[in-house]
């Protein structure tokens, strides 16, 4: 209890890094929600990667086009980052909704190898980099440890504006996702509702992976989600539950991960993953399992 | 009662240029009851997708007469198969859905519309379950929902997409006996995708029969005597 309350203090010297994690905890799941509603889940994983692959890409440019890495700021380090970052996401984002639209080949197979060459492609990246030791390797790795003022201003920021977008356009959102077709007959623009939702979901993966790593990424936007919608009767709930569950739990991962000295990034996602296990369980001896739930649903009434 | 809601002129339709139907020039009239047949992969997903816009015609054209030269308003039912069971809505959340063609993006939705909504619940007999989880709902019960959502969006044509696919024989029975109603009382045009013939008999006015990539459109007297009936699945035998 005296950990937590430290770490909770303003004067903690990794306050950025606590509030960073909580941050991202809450919001990511809000996004996940949709990845999980529109059955996307691979599209969780693969993305971050990808995003980490933008990043890892855009901080060598200046070492292959021969700039001198010292005369960079960590501030223009981190403009380039978060542009190599969201500019990956997005273009990945687009080509698997683009075909994933046209339905045609196999989506898993194509988000297994994105995640899989993006993986590769950030190693092989870092490993010709001599500047890689210098936190990018840990972030890679999700040490949330240095984080400036500036992230944590940046991440708030956007982060709120993601959430605005969504609590104002859920409605539409929800619409295309759950029967697009009676998204059409009220003429409604389908396309561009997508478009708008991968790029709140591509904006939010790339600032997730800047400030805590993919892993801790991948395992807020998915986790939560998929732990809240064991319970949630409704929307709401749903929406609320994986908010709550992963603000909550990345607040106790940092605490854990502090007390016994892990890194705080698989630290958060092994308690997830616990976490999602235990409700499982308990979501089954309740009867709350989508199968049992239908087993013991309403008579029909005609 | 006359005049066409929805008049094909030489329409050919299917995908990417390839056409399944063609040469279809046919009109419906408004406040018609119209049923679709034909067998598996004649055509009838291809007609209702074609004009509901979500796909665009290989030739020719539909015209779609709202009221007043505005749009026509469409009150889409589909097979309650086609919704994933994945997403927590209630049966309310569902039917709400219709009146979101009149909410503006940002606004929420008004008082008078969930109002309203509630009142198509109850029109459709679904009131007592429409706080539950729609995934967790009967085949019947779905459609009901599905129905109501429909007529928030205060159509001028219902459009139904095999309605009672998967739904108990009762179910249909009363499902289809709602719907008849609404013809009657409201005067609103159906258009009903269904296989099953009694229910055509019972129920509709018109029928466009799909077969052999042609499109056989009249009165359920002529189009479904024996004579005919025969005529045409020997066509399709050959």
């Amino acid at each position: 209890m005296e950990t937590l309350l430290q770490i909770l203090s303003p004067d903690f010297l990794l306050r950025n890094s606590v509030y960073t994690s909580i941050l991202v905890g809450f919001a990511c799941p809000l996004v996940g929600v949709f990845l999980v509603l529109r059955r996307l889940v691979f599209m969780g994983v693969a993305l971050p990667q990808i995003s980490s692959t933008g990043v890892a890409v855009a901080l060598s440019a200046p070492l292959w086009l021969g700039l001198r890495h010292a005369a960079h700021s960590s501030q223009s380090e981190h403009t380039m980052a978060f542009i190599g970052s969201i500019a990956f996401t997005l273009v990945a984002i687009l080509v698997l909704a683009f075909l994933e639209r046209r339905g045609r080949g196999q989506p898993e197979g194509r988000l297994g190898t994105a995640y899989v060459v993006a993986a590769a492609l950030s190693i092989l990246i870092l490993s010709k980099n001599r500047y890689a030791e210098l936190g990018w390797l840990d972030l890679l790795k999700g040490e949330v440890i240095t984080i400036s003022n500036f992230d944590l201003t940046l991440t708030a920021i956007m982060l709120a504006l993601v959430l605005g977008a969504l609590a104002l356009f859920h409605k539409e959102l929800l619409l295309v996702s759950f029967d697009r077709v009676l998204a059409v007959t009220l003429r409604k623009n389908v396309i561009f509702w997508d478009i708008f939702l991968y790029l709140l979901l591509g904006l939010t993966v790339s600032l997730a992976v800047l400030s805590v790593g993919p892993l801790i990424a991948f395992g807020f936007l998915l986790i939560p989600a998929l732990t809240a919608h064991l319970f949630a009767r409704t929307m709401r709930q749903f929406l609320l539950f994986a908010s709550l569950i992963g603000g909550s739990l990345s607040l106790v991962g940092f605490w854990i991960a502090y007390t016994w000295d892990f890194p705080v990034g698989p630290a958060d996602v092994v308690l997830l993953g616990v976490v999602y296990g235990l409700a499982w369980v308990i979501a089954r001896i309740a009867g709350l399992t989508p199968e049992k739930r239908r087993s013991r649903k309403t008579p029909i009434m005609t | 009662m006359d005049s066409a809601i929805i008049t094909f002129e030489n329409l050919s339709i299917g995908y990417h240029g390839e056409p399944l139907l063609s040469d279809i020039s046919l009109a419906i009239a408004r406040g018609s009851f119209t049923a679709v047949l034909g067998s598996n992969g004649s055509g009838k997903s291809t007609m209702l997708k074609t004009i509901l816009g979500l796909i665009p015609p290989v030739a020719g054209r539909v015209i779609l007469a709202g009221d007043s030269g505005a749009s026509l308003i469409f009150g889409y039912v589909p097979q309650t198969t086609n919704l994933d069971p994945l997403y927590p809505f209630t049966g309310f959340d569902v039917a709400l859905m219709g009146a979101y063609g009149r909410v503006k993006p940002g606004r929420f939705v008004p008082a008078s519309e969930r109002a309203f909504t509630h009142e198509c619940l109850e029109a459709a007999g679904a009131h007592s379950f429409a706080q539950a989880r729609f995934a967790e709902l009967s085949g019947g019960q779905k459609q009901r929902v599905l129905i109501a959502r429909a007529l928030v969006t205060r159509p001028e044509i219902l459009v139904l997409d095999e309605p009672t696919a998967g739904v108990d024989a009762a179910a249909t029975r009363a499902v289809l006996e709602f719907i008849s109603r609404i013809h009657r009382e409201k005067e609103i045009t159906i258009l009903l995708v269904t296989h099953d013939l009694p229910i055509v008999r019972k129920h509709a006015q018109h029928v466009i029969w799909l077969h052999q990539g042609r499109a056989l459109h009249g009165p359920v007297a002529e189009m479904l005597t024996p004579e005919r009936l025969m005529s045409i699945f020997e066509m399709e035998v050959r």
